[in-house]
């Protein structure tokens, strides 16, 4: 086992990097450690820091849609605060728990650490667009904020986007600040079985070009399960979601008969997509997460599927496709991403072994300018290389 | 008068401006190049006209391959640059400098692609923030950020000041808006930052972008996520006999549980203002009134606008008038997005952008009404309320130069309470010139350090619209 | 906007009053997305924002105009777009109307530029001079081409160009009024000058129109033009002149039987009439007189929409793209009147994209201008032709000029079509147009 740091609070959290710093030691930086086998490996360092004991909510405006927390929260504490509110974080981020075969409770700091967002992504944006304010503390120790506790802030540049989905690599997160939603009264879902993938994209965005409160739209095909089931989810006040039920199957006659699906049996769905649940077995596979504008899914699936087995299926209305390939070779890299190149988009190797996750890139490669700026940009947060020192890209 | 500081032009800079000049007409198309002193005078200032300052040169690309050479030719001979859409920026944000060339992107104005199935559009970055949603309005669908000055602005202007708007209460500010950018580094290379897709790869560096303010690079085409349509939509007017019920009424919505597209609150000055223009029926028997607006099926809006209405009944309100017509709904819309400009009928104003949180409205105008009064000046206030976004208009005599410096006494008092009170300094309209020295009132060093030090990655040697955002002393510090 | 007036210079009366236009601006730059200019070239110089800042600190410095200032100015259609876009009230018309003054007193033109400029001055606002110049138009048609290489020439091919898309006007002589039996009321009609050669027939049918309600029509013998073209080329005193003229003429007729209305079918006549009252307020004689001559002042269509109004004679239903002309719908806010008219009358109007964009004519500007005039002229015809009429209608001769030559879809006034629907004659134009 590598020595770690624990700090409790956001003094001791610059200590410690300061004390790495000056020692040029290179730590492993995590929460609970839930997604610690995601990113390129960081087998060698003999140091690390865990911010899991940095928790609690540091502050709750309920009436003004704000809630903070230091990094080591649970997520599973703050989802449970809101409720009490009946509100909710509304980017839905996903449980890698069940990908990853963990079982540490994920934290708030390493949900922004990693972006993690879920199906509700296309109605109300990432994690980076809930996110409105950070403290952090630099590469070099020192404390820095961005943004803040309201809504609408341009004062200075966005610091907080920037450490959203950065693993890490720039800066470790002391406090996290999230504007956040009212639970929708109701969310029901609506369903279309037997389709193939391009009529089921074809269908999804439909369904996401109508004006009826669509909340989330996944397509599994055959091979997951029995039958293909293509299902946009419905969220918003009784009144509105009923409608939006009534309308959609109108809208989607042509495609096929809409059936409801509600109560738990909706939810239950939705957390199954949310995790990649039907790819989560058998743990030797590889999996990759392909984000790219829906219409060119279905082209870029059957191009993949021509020179590989895969198992998938598609998020965001096809804008998000979740593969599931032998962890032999490169794990499908080079076919996934020439599919990839000619569309544009990018793919993230989420869960592959170690050996797989050190040879190839796991992450999206960089045209040399925007690699140049990464380059640039960790350079100026973290000189000494002591943040997760390659785990995105290497050198960075 | 002036407050606020320019540095000292570079000499030799202006030194070299004819050889300067002569090496742009080898980059530009000739009708892109504005160099004599009459035409260069369109460009010295934008909507913050009290700061005024001569270009070098003015530069009107037509391409981000123009873009790139005048970038490459400045970064390699040591010129300033200074971005600008429209110039209708209210906090100086593209106001020039005398050893600076301004590079306009008003020429570069076309459609490229619009794409329904993908729900996306993109755009050169010169193209007015309202013609986007006029391409794709025909088809149902609508680009979400809607600043009050929506006619004019173009997207580029948009990106570096994550614009918001009345709107944007739903369906978020520009950030969340953008799926990707074309831009150009101060070194000339031609960088894509997302695309067609959700999240960007490695970095966020499309975020860090948004609202950069022209200082990490120049933005040329953008990628915008349109979305469609509500089936319906409908502003009401709710009239309050005082600014704290009105104020009140805001929170408890929000409290509520409840999120219309739009709350936006006006007191009786711009009452009086807005109805003198736009003849929208504001009540003007009230001291505040909020403009509510409600979206969707025609049942969903008379359930949501009960809900609303009781609890707006409930603080005081003494009006409600739901819109009836498209028209309208039009000239209620039109009333409250000309609030400024109809403004410069009465007076000369200044107007703030900071941001509070939405439990402190009442007590912020409270306070806002005390600090005007006490620098002897009046204030009419007309603000985004549902996201805190208070736009006092602090009313003053621009001929009058005692004025001009207390109408700017005023607003930093205004805004040091607004950072006080837990908010910020600039809601959406950047930080330009104008609040550059307040900035030490948001920050600490060590924060205006971090951020410095990510500007120079971009631009190291601090040519990019030099003079913003960051107070003069401190880039030496980066 | 802050301003810099010397108190010598705000004893003037312009001054002073451009003063007071120049601090009502607060250079929000919303002008600029509506102005034709700044949509084709982009650039700011070529905006209002621009030119209301260059014509600021033209006259805050007091200096003579340079040739670039010149340049933007000219290159302003006068269409006055922005006003109707400006929040704030900024009065751009007689801001440019003042600067146009001033570089007329303080720049020179270079050669050819004066000798057509004055030669616009001196035929235009003459009929029988008009007349004159259109036959010699005709006979240099072969020569146009070389004549557009020639300094200035672009100009005079340009006119002869416009020149003969009137060919298909029948011109006549001037009307004389019309009395009936027992009238319920009695306006002065505007002859127009250019409008008497080429458009006769327009007030022919505005004319039957307003006797079939029971007005009587006085056209006086000694009536002027309104000034408008001389105004906007900086003749400033010319237009005062001609101003002058007229209100003393339609006074006589008001001491003389009395006036209801002063009506207009040209709408670019009508802005500048409705302004007299403004242009003379200086003038001790004549300030009370001009301004009860600008309040009488009607363009047809405003005046035809307050009359109990009879029923279209004949089958209609065709589809009519409208046309609003700057000068209609920016120069005096008239904008549903012809429209609710037309619709009245049983067409179905179509409003056309980009409708408060201006066509190019712009009084003179597409002779002075002709390669922005062009763009903007094939700007609207692509506009119109998206909504696929049948017959494009609008209440400007200009306009009807300028379109007229860009496409083949016939262009008529709109009391030409009024007047047919109740039972007038059938244009010239719409022959064999309507199966």
């Amino acid at each position: 086992m590598t020595d770690c740091y624990k700090p409790r609070d956001e003094c001791g959290l610059s200590s410690a990097i300061k004390d790495a710093a000056t020692a040029k030691m290179p730590l492993v930086v995590r929460g609970a450690g839930s997604k610690s086998a995601m990113g390129r490996p960081l087998g060698g360092y003999a140091m690390s820091l865990t911010t899991e004991r940095m928790r609690g909510v540091s502050l709750y405006e309920p009436t003004e849609l704000v809630i903070g927390a230091l990094p080591g929260t649970p997520v599973s504490e703050i989802d449970r605060m809101l409720a009490k509110h009946n509100q909710m974080l509304p980017f839905e981020p996903m449980d890698h728990r069940v990908l990853f075969g963990t079982s540490a409770e994920p934290t708030i700091g390493g949900i922004v650490a990693g972006n993690v967002s879920g199906p509700r992504r296309i109605a109300v944006g990432a994690c980076r667009d809930s996110l409105i304010g950070v403290r952090l503390v630099t590469g070099r120790g020192d404390v820095v904020k961005s943004g803040g506790r309201v809504m609408k802030n341009v004062t200075g540049l966005d610091l907080v986007k920037l450490n959203c989905g950065a693993w890490g690599t720039l800066g470790v997160l002391s406090e996290v600040i999230f504007k956040v939603l009212p639970k929708p009264a109701r969310s029901l879902s609506v369903g279309l079985g037997g389709m193939n993938d391009t009529t089921a994209i074809a269908a999804l965005t439909a369904a996401l070009g109508s004006s009826f409160a669509v909340s989330a739209a996944a397509h599994i095909p055959a091979s997951i399960g029995s039958d293909s089931t293509t299902i946009v989810r419905l969220e918003g006040s009784d009144g509105s979601v009923a409608y939006g039920a009534r309308e959609l199957a109108k809208l989607w006659r042509s495609f096929g008969r809409a059936e409801l699906i509600e109560g738990d049996e909706s939810a239950n769905l939705w957390l199954r997509v949310r995790d990649a649940h039907w790819l989560a077995q058998p743990m030797d596979r590889s999996i990759w997460r392909l984000s790219l504008a829906p219409s060119k899914a279905p082209h870029v699936l059957a191009d993949i599927r021509q020179k590989l087995g895969v198992r998938y299926f598609f998020d965001w209305g096809g804008g998000l496709v979740w593969l599931a390939v032998v962890d032999a070779d490169d794990a499908g890299a080079s076919v996934v991403r020439e599919a990839m190149a000619n569309t544009g988009g990018h793919a993230t190797l989420v869960r592959a072994s170690s050996e797989m996750r050190h040879r190839i890139d796991v992450f999206e490669p960089l045209p040399p300018a925007v690699l140049k700026l990464t380059q640039e940009i960790k350079k100026c947060f973290d000189p000494d290389r002591v943040l997760n020192f390659g785990r995105m890209y290497a050198g960075i | 008068m002036s407050k606020i500081r320019f540095t000292e032009p570079n000499r030799e800079i202006l030194a070299r401006r004819d050889s300067i000049i002569n090496d742009l007409t080898r980059l530009v198309d000739p009708a892109g190049l504005i160099t004599s002193t009459d035409e260069c005078r369109a460009y010295e200032t934008d909507a913050l006209t009290a700061y005024r300052k001569m270009p070098l040169a003015v530069v009107l690309p037509k391409t981000t391959e123009e873009v790139s050479a005048v970038l490459k030719y400045c970064h390699d001979t040591g010129v300033k640059v200074v971005p600008r859409g429209a110039g209708t920026s209210l906090a100086g944000g593209a106001i020039p400098s005398e050893d600076a060339v301004v590079l306009g992107l008003s020429k570069m104005n076309r459609v490229l692609a619009v794409n329904y199935d993908d729900r996306f559009i993109r755009v050169e970055a010169g193209v007015t923030n309202l013609s986007v949603t006029a391409v794709v309005a025909e088809n149902g669908f609508f680009y979400a950020p809607d600043p009050s000055s929506q006619l004019a602005c173009t997207i580029g202007g948009n990106i570096a000041n994550n614009s918001g708007g009345a709107h944007c209460l739903k369906y978020g500010v520009t950030t969340n808006n953008l799926l990707g950018v074309r831009m150009v580094l101060i070194d000339g290379s031609i960088i894509d930052l997302g695309g067609d897709y959700l999240d960007s790869a490695g970095l966020d560096l499309l975020g860090l972008v948004v609202g950069s303010e022209g200082q990490l690079g120049i933005v040329t085409e953008a990628t915008l996520r349109i979305l469609k349509s509500a089936e319906g939509a409908r502003p009401v007017l709710f009239g309050f006999p005082s600014c704290e019920g009105a104020g009140k009424a805001v929170a408890d919505v929000i409290a509520a549980g409840i999120i219309p597209v739009a709350i936006e609150y006006m007191d009786k000055a711009a009452i009086e203002i807005c109805e003198a223009f736009a003849k929208a029926g504001y009540p003007l028997d009230v001291e505040a009134l909020l403009i509510v607006e409600v979206e969707g099926s025609d049942a969903e809006m008379d359930a949501t606008l009960a809900d609303i209405t009781a609890i707006a009944r409930a603080n005081g309100a003494t009006t409600v008038r739901e819109s009836r017509s498209a028209i309208e709904t039009a000239a209620i819309w039109k009333g409250r997005k000309s609030a400024f400009g109809a403004t410069g009928r009465v007076a000369d104003y200044l107007c703030m952008d900071g941001t509070v949180p939405t439990g402190k409205l009442s007590y912020v105008l409270a306070e806002i009404s005390k600090i005007v009064q006490r620098h002897g000046l009046r204030v009419a206030n007309v603000f985004h309320a549902g996201d805190g976004n208070m736009h006092p208009l602090i009313l003053y005599n621009a001929n009058d130069p005692s004025q001009q410096s207390k109408a700017e006494a005023a607003g930093d008092d205004i805004l040091r309470l607004c950072v006080e009170v837990g908010g910020c300094l600039t809601g959406e309209h950047g930080v330009g010139i104008e609040k550059r020295d307040l900035m030490r009132c948001q920050f600490d060093d060590a924060d205006l350090v971090q951020q410095i030090r990510v500007r120079a990655a971009f631009d190291p040697r601090w040519l990019l619209n030099t003079d913003k955002v960051f107070p003069l002393d401190f880039r030496c510090q980066g | 906007m802050q301003t810099n007036f010397s108190l010598t210079a705000l004893a003037d009366a312009h001054v002073s009053e451009s003063e007071k236009i120049l601090r009502a601006c607060v250079h929000c730059g919303f002008c600029t997305a509506t102005c034709p200019t700044y949509l084709l070239l982009a650039d700011e110089a070529d905006s209002p924002r621009g030119r209301i800042y260059l014509i600021k600190d033209m006259l805050e410095e007091e200096k003579p105009a340079t040739p670039q200032v010149v340049e933007h100015i000219d290159r302003c259609l006068t269409c006055l777009s922005c006003m109707t876009t400006c929040p704030s009230g900024v009065h751009y018309m007689h801001l440019v109307d003042h600067a146009r003054a001033h570089i007329a007193r303080t720049y020179t033109r270079p050669l050819p530029d004066r000798l057509l400029r004055g030669m616009l001055a001196k035929v235009l606002p003459f009929p029988g001079r008009l007349r004159l110049a259109l036959r010699v138009a005709t006979v240099s048609r072969p020569i146009r081409k070389w004549l557009a290489n020639l300094p200035g020439g672009a100009q005079l091919a340009a006119m002869i160009e416009l020149s003969s898309s009137f060919k298909r006007r029948r011109p006549t002589r001037r009307l004389p009024g019309a009395t009936v039996d027992r009238p319920r009321g009695r306006v002065a009609l505007l002859s127009g000058c250019a409008q008497q050669v080429l458009g006769q027939n327009i007030n022919e049918a505005a004319i039957r129109l307003l006797t079939r309600h029971g007005i009587e029509v006085v056209q006086p013998i000694d009536e002027g033009c309104c000034g408008a073209l001389v105004q906007h080329l900086g003749y400033e005193s010319r237009a005062l002149d001609a101003a002058r003229h007229n209100v003393d003429v339609w006074t006589r007729e008001i001491e003389n039987g009395g006036l209801d209305a002063i009506v207009v079918t040209t709408s670019g006549c009508g802005t500048v009439i409705k302004d007299y009252g403004f242009l003379l307020r200086n003038d001790n004689a004549y300030a009370q007189k001009a301004a009860r001559i600008s309040a009488l002042a009607r363009d047809i269509t405003e005046f035809l929409h307050e009359l109990p109004l009879q029923d279209g004679v004949r089958t209609t239903g065709q589809v009519v793209a409208y046309h609003s002309a700057c000068s209609m719908q920016h120069g005096q806010q008239v904008r549903d009147q012809p429209k609710s008219l037309l619709r009245r009358m049983g067409f179905v109007v179509r409003e056309v994209p980009e409708g408060h964009i201006c066509c190019g004519s712009a009084g003179t500007y597409n002779v002075l201008q002709p390669e922005i005039a062009n763009r903007l002229r094939a700007r609207k015809v692509t506009n119109i032709e998206k909504v696929k009429p049948q017959i494009i209608a609008s209440g400007n001769l200009g306009c009807i000029t300028q379109i007229g030559a860009g496409t083949r879809i016939p262009v008529v006034h709109t009391v030409e079509l009024v007047d047919w629907a109740m039972g007038g004659p059938l244009p010239d134009v719409l022959e064999g147009c309507l199966g």
